[in-house]
């Protein structure tokens, strides 16, 4: 896979109940980031949306955001999952050569529906939706109780994977104003509102409004841009089985693929010693742990006991990841951001030391059943 | 199993049952706020409580947006320069829907025109005056704004279109 | 660079008003086996990816590729979803074609699919959902609720074609004849295809034209039909594809082009698209997909076309602004029979949009039946030999537009 470069990038902070219209939002991501590469509207000559129409409320939800996300007489379409799968239909238009420059946006406004209940609609109709037991809450506690009963975990060392995201966003000024706090210790998360017993309200990421772009160019055009672009050298994606019972909980079927994916385009052989750091979109704690497992990053059940603080070995969600805020369809845009500021060097307050090589993950459905991992490298 | 009796079986199924279960998927929109900013707007209504149209300018492209609009999708840029606009316009096309009354269940024709006022580059919807007859509309037909009797700053200001008349004598080439 | 891109198969399911002997997974294992069916060398194992899409909205569920994935046979393997509204199709077939041409590690062969099952959720609360949004601000800013209702009949998808349809008959000056002719032509070519909706063999323009309007200048006989169906289309590489059927089919150019939304605008500003049936994003599409296919005259190099027209006006309008006719010419070609199934160039001979249409899936069975007119395997199948073919999409509100030109033979080597 010939490497494309990442020349420009914006993020809206991230709200709760933004005083923001969902235009006015759209825009001030899409011009910010042309604005940060230094270019015009008609250098653009595709445009990646990623909105999800249950989660805004309307059909066709990239109907009435053509002027707005730059897609005016360009080549317009729209991913309808993660921000992140959205950054791979844009690195897929590059790649095939027809385009010199994408725009990729994505994100919603969380605080104009229940979130979860828009959820439900994700679920098997049939058999599922009716009695609505399972959905994505208590599909996430089913993986949580796995996970900890087959490795003998305790549910404090998930709690310290929430409390060190929420610390890291505490750091990160776009990040979540209710998710940031320096202050918060283990037991704050353990006796949080319980959702679905073992999650408790801390460790989910809380849905809010955002939405963040980036653009991409080949290499060639990428260098005439900017001086210090960062390069996407490898991704991977996978979906796995649907049905909670297929499937393993307590690991990631659908990241190791990904995974194996990524690393053989970019020729990664050993990830733990060439991976300089994580920012994965982890729904609920726990699913960090299981992505670095996934990912090989650290041994099958070992996961909590790795060091992954921001000077830690390798620090993972040093932005604090998506407990940091989740704007639906946006998040995994946001984390392929926030590991292209850190392998830049302009990550104030959080950053990670001689970063070169970063990943950067997206998913959709429950627990984690459709994911993307992205191999990222540092400027020249 | 293998495939094939699996596929043996479904048969069998499917003549016994002809329906599969299925469950209504409705789509619910009470519980969704939506969040407009319409800031762009204000000076816009202030002027319409005046009586009078204003279109916000593009800089970039010098199109005029009537009704005001946020982005020009043109340059990707915040139009900024506000423009006076006629009171006239043309109908720039028109359609009829033939809609149920809910009431008497009669049949009711109601037409609805694409404005497009003269000054402005974009065309906006409205009606016609309830008196003219739409048998008569058509593409080009000159049209006027008719003002509330008190405008209150909203959209209804401008209640409907009147009908202007054409008068050619307008275009006839002064006799030498 | 990109690789050349083929189509080796494509599938239908069956399509009906209400197929409700299957639900939507079963709907969709239908057209996979059937597009498999076509290509027997062709097993589950040897599909790398899978790109899909439909309308959510219409079904009353999101994301069904979730739970459907072992029904596509999409378990562990890479998935993406596209949809964008009525050329959910036409991106689904796009992003098939983008997801072998990256040359990503490992995926070599695709299988698109788009289907849409209309009968198990409500359409019109779909279709009203599309502006919801925008007529609440329009009431927010002081529009009566009379006016709010007529702006939601006229600001649907019908409304908006019957706005297009006004102008298309201003500027060529047709009767409404000269619609029905393009909805019998369809409507009969439709029963000659295994898996069309409405199959009227025996249609007359009289029966058309007798039918009360619905928004004029549309009457109920013109306006498409709302179909549950699916589609399946296999994209491979050049190399795989000369193993996998006779006659590959090589996708030479894609695009999709926005332009501004028409009628109500975002915000419910207007709509800065005076004339609706100027389509300048379209004739921007076939401007770059026939320069990526390395076609300069149209007129005289495709010799077949399947366009998306759920309504007979814009039909007639599309041929003239994809540029395979010039322009107000295109109402006499359909009666001097050109068009028609030994003509010339015949146009959507499946029976197009107007006798079919399951809305995610039909933007993609237009490229499919296009594919397998050149292959040769179409059920109502042209007698001329087809080298070149084209099959768009149309959807939004008037704004968005896809297209796929393809052919016989590798183009863009050159390159």
């Amino acid at each position: 896979m010939d490497k494309v470069g990442i020349v420009g990038f914006y993020q809206v902070k991230l709200y709760s109940d933004a005083n923001y219209g969902r235009y006015e939002m759209i825009f001030e991501a899409v011009r910010g980031a042309i604005d940060s590469a230094g270019l015009k509207k008609k250098d653009i000559t595709t445009a990646i949306s990623c909105t999800n129409d249950y989660y805004d409320g309307r059909t066709i939800s990239n109907c009435y955001t053509v002027e707005v996300g730059g897609g005016y007489m360009a080549d317009e379409s729209k991913v309808e999952m993660d921000g992140a799968h959205a950054v791979l239909y844009g690195l897929m238009r590059i790649l095939s050569g027809n385009h010199k420059l994408s725009l990729v946006w994505g994100g919603s406004m969380a605080s104009c529906f229940p979130y979860h209940a828009a959820r439900l609609y994700e679920t098997d109709p049939t058999w599922e939706r009716p009695v609505a037991y399972v959905n994505d809450i208590t599909a996430a506690g089913f993986q949580m109780r796995a996970y900890l009963e087959k490795y003998g975990v305790s549910i404090e060392d998930i709690a310290k994977i929430a409390v060190k995201n929420r610390k890291n966003a505490s750091r990160n000024p776009l990040a979540l104003q209710e998710a940031q706090n320096a202050n918060i210790t283990v037991k704050d998360v353990l006796d949080s509102e319980i959702y679905a017993d073992p999650v408790t309200e801390l460790m989910v990421a809380q849905p809010c409004d955002g939405v963040a772009a980036l653009l991409l160019a080949p290499e060639k055009q990428a260098l005439k841009i900017t001086d210090n672009p960062v390069w996407i050298t490898g991704v991977g994606y996978n979906q796995e089985t649907y049905y909670l019972g297929d499937r393993d909980l307590t690991k990631s079927m659908s990241m190791e693929l990904a995974g194996k994916m990524a690393f053989d385009a970019a020729g990664i052989k050993d990830p733990k010693k060439e991976i300089d750091l994580a920012e994965f979109f982890e729904a609920y704690a726990h699913e960090e742990v299981i992505f670095s497992e996934a990912l090989g990053l650290v041994d099958m059940g070992e996961g909590t006991n790795l060091n992954s603080e921001i000077d830690g070995d390798i620090p993972i969600n040093p932005s604090g990841g998506a407990i940091g805020g989740n704007p639906p369809c946006g998040t995994g845009l946001i984390r392929i951001i926030e590991a292209a500021k850190q392998l830049k060097g302009e990550a104030d307050g959080y950053q990670v030391k001689d970063a070169k090589k970063a990943i950067a993950s997206g998913q959709i459905g429950m627990c984690a059943q459709n994911n993307i991992v992205y191999i990222l490298e540092g400027g020249n | 199993m293998s495939k094939l009796t699996q596929r043996k079986s479904m048969d069998y199924i499917k003549k016994q049952y002809r329906e599969t279960r299925k469950m209504p998927g409705s789509w619910y929109l009470s519980n969704y706020k939506y969040k407009y900013n319409i800031t762009h707007l204000q000076p816009f209504l202030k002027k319409l409580k005046e009586k009078k149209l204003v279109g916000l300018k593009c800089s970039g492209c010098n199109t005029v947006y009537y009704p005001p609009r946020f982005v020009c999708g043109k340059c990707l840029v915040k139009p900024n320069r506000w423009v006076d606009l006629r009171e006239t316009g043309k109908v720039s096309t028109f359609a009829i829907a033939y809609l149920k009354d809910p009431e008497t269940g009669e049949i009711q024709e109601k037409p609805m025109v694409l404005v497009h006022h003269d000054g402005a580059d974009t065309a906006s919807i409205a009606q016609l005056n309830p008196e003219v007859d739409f048998k008569d509309t058509y593409i080009g037909m000159p049209i006027k704004a008719h003002w509330a009797e008190n405008p209150v700053g909203g959209l209804m200001d401008v209640e409907y279109y009147d009908l202007m008349k054409d008068d050619a004598k307008d275009l006839d080439l002064p006799e030498d | 660079m990109g690789r050349q891109v083929a189509i080796v198969s494509a599938g239908f399911s069956e399509h009906a008003s209400k197929r409700s002997d299957v639900n939507i997974a079963e709907l969709v294992s239908e057209a996979v086996e059937d597009c498999l069916k076509k290509a027997p060398s062709v097993s589950f194992e040897d599909i790398d990816a899978f790109a899909t899409g439909n309308m959510p909205g219409f079904e009353g569920s999101n994301l069904p590729e979730l739970w459907m994935a072992d029904w596509m046979g999409a378990r562990n393997k890479p998935l993406m979803r596209v949809t964008t509204g009525g050329t959910t199709g036409g991106s689904v077939g796009i992003a098939g074609y983008y997801t072998v041409t990256a040359g990503l590690p490992g995926i070599d062969t695709v299988l698109a699919i788009a289907f849409e099952q209309q009968s198990q959720g409500d359409t019109s609360v779909g279709l009203a959902n599309v502006a919801y949004g925008e007529v609440s601000l329009l009431n927010y800013l002081g529009l009566t609720y009379d006016q709010v209702g007529r702006l939601l009949s006229a600001g649907a998808a019908i409304g908006v074609a019957a706005y297009q349809a006004t102008n298309y008959m201003h500027k060529t000056k047709i009767v409404e004849e000269d619609l029905a002719r393009v909805v019998v032509q369809n409507r009969r070519n439709a029963a000659k295809t295994w898996w069309a909706h409405l199959k009227m063999p025996n249609l007359t323009i009289e029966q058309v034209l007798d039918t009360p309007y619905i928004s004029f200048p549309l009457r109920y006989g013109m306006v498409c039909p709302a179909s549950d169906g699916a589609c399946a289309v296999l994209f491979t590489t050049e190399e795989k594809a000369k193993n996998m059927c006779d006659i590959p089919v090589y996708v030479n150019g894609v695009a999709s082009v926005a332009h501004e939304t028409a009628i109500l605008g975002y915000s419910a500003s207007g709509s800065a698209q005076i004339d609706p049936s100027e389509q300048l994003g379209a004739m921007k599409t076939s401007e770059i997909c026939y320069q990526q296919a390395g076609i300069s005259f149209p007129r005289k190099e495709i010799d077949y076309a399947e366009v998306y027209s759920p309504f007979p006006n814009q039909e007639l309008m599309w041929v003239e602004k994809l540029g395979l006719f010039e322009e107000t010419t295109a109402p006499e070609m359909y009666k001097n029979g050109v068009t028609a199934l030994n003509g010339e160039l015949p146009i959507c001979c499946s029976g197009g949009v107007n006798s079919t249409n399951a809305i995610g899936a039909s933007a993609l069975e237009r490229p499919a039946v296009a594919a397998l007119q050149i292959m040769g395997k179409a059920s109502n199948q042209v007698p001329k030999t087809v080298h070149t073919a084209i099959g768009h999409g149309w959807g939004g509100s008037l704004n968005l537009c896809t297209m796929m030109v393809m052919s016989d033979e590798p183009q863009r080597k050159w390159r």
